[in-house]
């Protein structure tokens, strides 16, 4: 919805612009994309953007685990929802940088972590490649024809803040992430018909069972904490468990949960017939 | 019988897999073939399920898997028993389609399966719409329910059929064994999957299955919501095997249909009218399902008078 609004906001100076998600299976929880391409010129290209000249990051704990500037050309910029200063982030890479507490901001105002129209105000403010009040006419527009005129408003007012406390500057580039192996087989040895056998090669697991590399636990806002001594091992939460990451251990005597699999859904602690689990906030 | 102590510790669908948070077809999905065991080929088509458990060139499934298009499970299936029966290879073939994926695009394939009485497992998964394409109706959406293609508007507001009789369609095919199953009946759950494990010929599980972002709920309530469902009526637990019809399981007393629809945002905008005709259809269903011969009719919000009288809305739900 914010790269809609953007590039609504960017047409009604007079540009052209398109904007859509990321095109694959996009899984509640997991880390999304989006885009948003503007010229002043019409625009051809449908391809998704590998090169961005901004890049927009929402959740700040994705830059520990993803180069979320690889693609960004030379002289690019970031802006980051954060509450750190641009010389405290560490992007692997020195490049313009702006940052601005949007989560703060979204929870002052729209009293609820929301950070999509805020961020678009630090945009507008380091950028400079629209003014604030298009977008906050189109924020209003926008916000307002689904969810009513008050909460197009609010909207607005979290993108105003926000293009007031942004802050620019230069990122750090001390830190060295390494892109996320891929494998790449050539066509020889691909199987015939994509038919998979268990098998190891340089970028992991794949085939059969291979899933079990992919740790989930980034997408936890919440994790389960069991009380040992009120627990009847029923096991109820290890059957309802639709990740399978509560195993039993002990010579099936006791329980572990395995918390690079959990994504903090909650169901075993409200299955609990005892209230043995509690869910607690996964990171601070 | 198996109960939930004895289930096996195997992960035959590993963790990694990436449904979201609370999906209750990865559930139903999991403790399903914890209790298939080993020695069992799967085939999923199109779904939510083929995309979350398989992404080329990862897996969470540690049997055998096969996948290739959306409406031809039953197709497929037939084609893979025949092929280790050939083999002289003893293993449980099952299907995991969708609702999409059984109620419409795939019904002629599986009707073509069950009509041959082939010697597989199906399972329909029922999240009661499109979920993974981004939830477009199926046959399987029930009356009222939000989704995209039948969204809430000013003159209409959600899906205007009922959902449709699968149950009925699956058994007039003489199969040996069609059940209803929910997975928050743990054990009757369990106890389905191992009988129809253990039967040849054509099996139908019919499994009913929470989606979070379909259904706009929290995560955590995938199984009291399957419970609600249960105490509702709007879903039933039986089994026909060789078309003798038992209930397995019949809740106390009827909750009211309210109760069930309240957890769920795709239901927030129902008026009252459109909620006494869901709360209608489903007393009928009930009533088909749990009346004891000769009983009276039992319905939770409309006495009986009403009921059986024939009203503007009787007329729209059953004809004239
Ligand atoms: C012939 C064909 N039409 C459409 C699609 C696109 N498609 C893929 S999955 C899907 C929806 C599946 O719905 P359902 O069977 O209910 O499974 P769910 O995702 O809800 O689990 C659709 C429409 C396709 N793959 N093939
Ligand atoms: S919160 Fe959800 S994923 Fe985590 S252990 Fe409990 S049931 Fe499993
Ligand atoms: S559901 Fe509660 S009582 Fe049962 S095994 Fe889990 S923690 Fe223990
Ligand atoms: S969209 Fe629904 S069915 Fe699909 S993975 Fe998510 S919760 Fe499960
Ligand atoms: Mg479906």
């Amino acid at each position: 919805m914010a790269a809609q609004t953007l590039a609504e906001a960017a047409v009604s100076e007079g540009n052209y612009a398109v904007a859509f998600p990321y095109f694959g299976a996009e899984r509640r929880g997991a880390p999304v994309l989006a885009f948003t391409r503007i010229d002043s010129k019409k625009i051809f290209s449908k391809t998704q953007v590998y090169a961005p000249d901004c890049v927009v990051v929402l959740d700040d704990s994705l830059l520990d685990t993803i180069d979320v500037v690889a693609g960004l050309k030379p002289k690019g910029m970031a802006i980051i929802n954060s509450r750190e200063k641009p010389e405290d982030i560490d992007l692997g890479k020195i490049i313009d940088t702006a940052t601005v507490n949007a989560t703060s901001i979204a929870l002052e105002i729209l009293k609820a972590p929301i950070t999509n129209t805020a961020i678009l105000g630090a945009f507008a403010k380091a950028t400079g490649i629209i003014k604030i009040e298009s977008l906050e006419e189109s924020i209003k527009r926008k916000f307002g024809e689904k969810l009513g005129a008050k909460v197009g408003e609010r909207n607005a007012l979290a993108a105003w803040t926000a293009y007031e406390r942004t802050i620019t500057g230069k990122s750090r580039g001390v830190k060295k992430l390494e892109a996320r192996k891929q494998w790449l087989p050539t066509h020889q040895e691909i199987p015939v018909g994509g038919c998979l056998i268990e098998g190891k090669t340089d970028a992991g697991l794949i085939g059969p069972g291979s899933f079990i590399e992919n740790k989930v636990s980034g997408w936890a806002t919440y994790r389960p904490l069991r009380d040992k001594a009120k627990c009847t091992m029923c096991l109820l939460c290890w059957f309802y468990c639709p990740e399978g990451t509560i195993v039993r251990i002990s010579d099936r005597g006791d329980l572990m949960t395995n918390y690079d699999y959990c994504k903090g859904c909650g169901v075993c602690a409200n299955e609990c017939p005892v209230d043995a689990i509690k869910m607690v906030r996964a990171r601070i | 019988m198996i109960t939930i102590k004895e289930l096996s510790d195997d992960n035959l669908f590993t963790a990694g897999h990436t449904a979201c948070p609370g999906c209750g077809v990865a559930m139903s999905i999991r403790n399903a073939i914890r209790v298939l065991g080993k020695d069992t080929v799967v085939y999923v088509p199109a779904s939510c399920a083929v995309v979350f458990g398989t992404t080329f060139p990862y897996g969470a499934w540690k049997v055998p898997f096969f996948h290739t298009a959306f409406e031809n499970t039953g197709a497929c299936l037939s084609g893979m028993q025949a092929a280790f029966e050939k083999k002289g290879k003893k293993v449980t073939v099952v299907g995991f389609a969708g609702d999409g994926g059984t109620y419409d695009i795939g019904l002629q394939s599986m009707s073509g399966a069950a009509e041959r009485n082939d010697d597989v497992l199906y399972i329909c998964l029922d999240n009661e719409a499109y979920m993974n394409t981004g939830i477009q109706r199926s046959g399987g959406t029930p009356f009222g329910a939000w989704t995209t293609t039948t969204p809430v508007g000013n003159v209409v507001q959600g899906n205007r059929r009922f959902k449709k009789n699968l149950g009925d369609i699956v058994a007039a095919h003489e199969i040996p064994y069609y059940a209803t199953l929910s997975i928050g009946q743990p054990l009757d759950f369990i106890r389905k999957v191992e009988k129809a494990k253990n039967m040849r010929g054509f099996r139908f599980l019919h499994m009913f299955t929470p989606c979070i972002p379909g259904w706009k709920m929290d995560p955590a309530k995938t199984v009291e919501v399957t419970k609600r469902a249960v105490q509702s009526g709007m879903w039933t637990l039986y089994e026909i095997e060789n078309g003798d019809k038992r209930i397995t399981y019949k809740p106390g007393k009827m909750k009211s249909v309210k109760d069930y629809l309240m957890m769920q945002g795709r239901f927030r905008h129902m008026s009252e009218e459109d909620i006494k005709k869901l709360q209608m259809w489903v007393c009928k269903k009930w009533n088909l399902h749990y009346k004891e011969k000769g009983a009276p009719d039992v319905c939770e919000i409309l006495p009986p008078v009403e009921h059986h009288a024939v009203t503007e809305e009787h007329r729209e739900m059953h004809g004239p």
